[in-house]
């Protein structure tokens, strides 16, 4: 769907900025715990899915807590990480006129399809959900 | 190529390409050489339909991404619960044109071979 390098970037672009207004609606909001729930697949079976809980594990980082971001959800640093990324890469490569960031997806997006690489990445994942079922996030 | 394969081709696989492409795909094949059949015969393409059965049972992970080959966006589902549920309902209605767009992307890569 995605081989054009301006549609790449405004959908990504997008994406962030409603990332950014629901981290925001949920750092104001003190009592985290009372936050609506987004994740259809919990509200329908009660269970947590494997990225439950990145949006506490965030506002945790956002917070300071390392550690209790930690033990809520991992993948809120990979998150986090990507929404902080993701902005100035984007918008360096607008003002220098460069597609640095649509090569990088691309050359990343061809490793991530070789099996020596998602084989172990996707048992990561099942463990995190595994965990995220345990502590009944 | 011949007409004759062309159009056997165009039977079995017009279901995988959008309706609009098909007409150029046909005069693709018409052009190039005979010997590139076996390989065009032999490609694998995606179901559109079985896609969208992936994409209701599976969709809030990104699998129907990960399955046609968008990798980026899989991952992007896969950690935000499927865009908060919300990109999830909007690929029930994208998934099949988007595989359908990956079909063709096969097609000529093969084609080009």
């Amino acid at each position: 769907m995605i081989r054009n390098r301006n549609k790449l970037y405004f959908f990504l672009f997008t994406a962030c900025i409603f990332g950014y207004v629901w981290l925001y609606l949920n750092f104001s909001n003190s009592n985290i715990n009372s936050g609506i729930t987004a994740c259809y697949f919990k509200n329908l079976t009660s269970l947590p899915c494997p990225s439950c809980g990145s949006t506490r594990s965030a506002v945790s980082i956002l917070n300071g807590n390392f550690i209790d971001a930690f033990l809520i959800n991992p993948l809120g640093f990979i998150v986090v990480t990507i929404m902080f990324i993701i902005p100035i890469w984007i918008l360096l490569d607008l003002i220098l006129k460069k597609d640095s960031f649509f090569n990088f997806y691309k050359t990343s997006e061809k490793k991530l399809q070789k099996p020596i690489i998602y084989i172990p990445l996707l048992v990561l994942i099942l463990a995190n959900w595994i965990w995220n079922i345990k502590k009944l996030l | 190529m011949d007409a004759q394969k062309v159009d056997m081709f165009m039977m079995t696989n017009a279901k995988f390409f959008e309706s609009h492409q098909v007409y150029n795909i046909r005069n693709i094949l018409l052009e190039i050489d005979e010997s590139k059949w076996i390989y065009i015969s032999s490609i694998q393409f995606k179901d559109p339909t079985n896609m969208l059965i992936v994409s209701i049972l599976a969709g809030a992970w990104g699998i129907d991404r990960f399955l046609i080959g968008d990798t980026g966006i899989g991952i992007g589902k896969l950690l935000t619960c499927g865009g908060f549920g919300i990109w999830a309902i909007v690929d029930l209605f994208l998934i099949m044109g988007a595989t359908r767009e990956k079909n063709l992307e096969t097609f000529m890569m093969h084609a080009r071979l």
